[in-house]
């Protein structure tokens, strides 16, 4: 290697060339829905075996058939199956992984996970152990971030003490006061808005505290909560990040994922709207810092507030891959699974990711994704369980569907209602963004009620096209469907009424003896034929 | 097409909304466009000989169930409901079998006083059993069948009188 190369910025052919074959010969992925099926892919990219893990409630499904080799773990409950350790290690030895791949949710954050893969002679693909029980406990973090110098989101750094009794005492109000109002109870151990409370005044304290302790006790284990301030009007940003086990780390890039509904991401893109370059080199060193702080390696992402005045306050980070880690992957041309398995595999950053990290403050593109979820959105986003009786997702150019499900999948209420992700890339937002609209449009799910209108209006509103409106109460504030609803039914009867009375020869379909209708062949093959003439009629 | 016409349109939808409307068959509606899903269901197992006709809808991502019938059908029906419900007394109602099978449960005898959604018998078919429930209360009357017997989908069961 000559010096001139080495000097050049981030790039050395030597490193690459060490990523020859396959990071690893078979990969374990423990996890189910979109995301394994996500993960198998990388593998079968990189000319590695994929072994898929199932419950009986997903013997059928896509990521078993999509895997070179599939292992029954248990019965349909996520801690009989997905959650227990002991399972996912005996599937992986059993099939002869080198790797475990632990997606996001279920075990993905697990100290125990990863210490139980290193004991058992595998290598966990995430960051180790001593790290993930760094990060895991929010309190932790925070004291990590605000040591190495990164803001974090005013309010207490220790654990709150509580009376016997699980009243807060006299010294939690004068913190309380100091914060200000409103502000929110926090469980240290929590996640997905499980042990949080929002609390508007002294009065209403107590309770908040006893009850978000109780929630995260039977959540997470761990009653310990603290208190934090509640930044008013303010959005969700935050940093991919990837190390390796030299400990260079690197920003690829932030995303913007303001829109949620009950701390439920709905929305994501990549880049935030509106940031300068300024802020956005700030926020991706205020990222890089707090991962150094912590020892991590491999994928992960620190979440930040943006507040109205500029302020970017550290919030947590979350050590694993994201579910809208693909926005990221459209703007940076960086596959981030294919870089999560390589530095597995001990390999350094490689060259296209330096190259990657130079440019992110600088994006070229944008991309956006939406969750489709099985959830009503008219009934504040409530589980929808139910079949697919219908699937025709959209395609086209800079279109990336990544789905766990297809025509005819039982979408069960014992795991999350994620059912796929829609992303679009253009070269700049609004072109994204009519490319989101465009393929919302052709989008046709039957069967279940999906949150494909709550997307279908969020591309039109204004405060969202303009990015002026974005916050993490955007959807409170502007979500109220009850007439998009009564509009949309009185159309259904319309269609309706126009299906059955383009079929009068067969209807009403004519009574035969001893009841019943008659069950002529050719009528329901008629019928057939004007359904689908007007399904078709475009 | 008048032989179609004025239809009975019940939409059951998001967020448990219930719409009613006369609509006067096709005329005036524009067709289903881009996204629109109209998919014809079977009719439930009680609705055999109803003429009504079941159809999943899904307009703007939105999703229903709408159950469309003859207008004159329905205000029949209806008719036939308030007359039941101000004399307080209900009609004879033959129950037929709505899946062929066997029945392999009997609940009630001959003369028996039974309450509305009792349930009466059980016929199964495809290793399930589909129980046969009271519509309204009365006395069992007619009794045809017995245990293990087998049955044809429209076979006459029981009276309740």
């Amino acid at each position: 290697m000559t010096t001139r190369a080495a000097s050049s910025p981030g790039v050395s052919l030597r490193k690459d060339s060490a990523r020859r074959g396959a990071p690893f010969a078979r990969v374990l992925i423990a996890n189910r829905g979109e995301i394994a099926l996500r993960i198998i892919r990388a593998c079968h990219e990189l000319g590695s075996e994929a072994v898929a893990v199932y419950s009986d409630a997903d013997a059928q499904s896509l990521h078993v058939r999509a895997a070179d080799e599939a292992v029954r773990i248990g019965p349909a409950s996520p801690t009989a199956s997905y959650l227990r350790v002991d399972a996912i290690v005996a599937a992986a030895l059993k099939s002869g992984a080198q790797a475990v791949h632990p997606g996001y949710g279920f075990l993905s954050e697990r100290a125990e996970l990863a210490e139980a893969c290193q004991e058992a002679g595998l290598v966990f693909v995430g960051p180790d152990p001593a790290a993930l029980r760094g990060l895991g406990d929010k309190l932790a973090a925070r004291a990590t971030a605000s040591a190495a110098g990164v803001p974090v989101v005013p309010g207490t750094l220790e654990p709150l003490r509580l009376e016997q009794d699980g009243s807060p005492p006299p010294a939690v109000l004068e913190d309380a006061e100091r914060i200000g109002w409103p502000l929110l109870v926090k469980a240290a151990g929590g996640g997905g808005g499980r042990g949080m409370r929002r609390v508007e005044s002294a009065r209403a304290l107590p309770e908040a505290v006893a009850s978000a302790a109780r929630e995260a006790s039977a959540a997470f284990g761990d009653a310990t909560v603290y208190l934090e301030r509640y930044v008013e009007g303010a959005r969700h940003v935050e940093v991919q990040l990837l190390g390796d086990a030299r400990g260079t780390i690197v920003a690829l890039g932030e995303r913007d994922c303001s829109v949620q509904r009950r701390h439920q991401k709905l929305v994501e893109e990549a880049p935030a709207p509106g940031l300068s370059e300024e802020q956005r080199v700030r926020l991706h060193e205020l990222a890089v810092r707090v991962a150094r702080g912590a020892g991590l390696s491999n994928a992960a992402t620190a979440e930040f507030l943006l507040s109205p005045a500029g302020d970017f306050w550290f919030l947590e980070v979350n050590a694993r891959l994201q579910v809208e880690h693909g926005v990221t992957e459209l703007v940076a041309d960086v596959d981030l699974v294919h870089e999560q398995l390589w530095l597995a595999a001990g390999q350094p950053l490689g060259a296209q990711v330096l190259a990657a990290a130079e440019r992110a403050a600088r994006p070229e593109r944008h991309a956006i994704e939406v969750r489709l979820s099985a959830e009503d959105p008219a009934n504040d986003f409530g589980p929808a369980p139910g079949t697919i009786n219908r699937w025709r997702a959209p395609a086209g150019p800079a279109v990336r569907v990544d789905a766990g499900v297809e025509l005819g999948s039982r979408v069960s209420a014992d795991y999350d209602p994620l059912l796929a992700k829609l992303m679009v890339v253009g070269h700049d937002r609004p072109a994204a963004l009519a490319r989101l609209a465009r393929a919302l449009a052709e989008f046709e799910i039957g069967g279940i009620q999906t949150t494909l209108p709550f997307h279908r209006w969020l591309v039109g509103q204004p405060d969202f096209a303009t990015g002026e409106g974005l916050a993490t109460d955007l959807v409170d504030r502007l979500w109220h469907p009850r007439e998009l609803v009564s509009r949309a039914s009185l159309r259904a009867a319309e269609l309706a009424a126009l299906a059955a009375s383009a079929s009068p020869a067969v209807y009403p379909r004519p009574a035969v003896p001893g009841g019943g209708q008659a069950d002529d062949a050719a009528a329901r093959w008629w019928q057939q034929g004007i359904s689908e003439a007007l399904e078709d009629r475009r | 097409m008048s032989s179609a016409g004025r239809l009975r349109v019940t939409v059951l939808g998001a967020a448990g909304t219930t719409i009613q409307r006369t609509a006067a068959g096709r005329q005036g509606f524009p067709p289903a466009g881009r996204g629109e899903l109209v998919i014809e269901q079977p009719a439930g197992p009680d609705e055999a000989g109803l003429s009504l006709r079941r159809f999943e809808v899904v307009t703007h991502g939105w999703r229903f169930e709408v159950v469309v019938e003859p207008a004159a059908r329905a205000e029949l029906r209806e008719k036939a409901a308030r007359a039941a419900d101000s004399h307080s007394s209900q009609a004879d109602v033959t129950l037929r079998a709505q899946i062929p099978g066997r029945v392999v449960r009997l609940w009630v005898s001959e003369g028996e006083q039974v309450e509305q959604g009792q349930r009466l018998l059980a016929v199964e078919a495809m290793k399930m059993e589909n129980e046969v429930r009271a519509p309204h209360g009365g006395v069992v009357r007619g009794l045809r069948v017995t245990l293990e017997q087998t049955v044809e989908r429209g076979d006459e069961l029981l009276r309740i009188g």
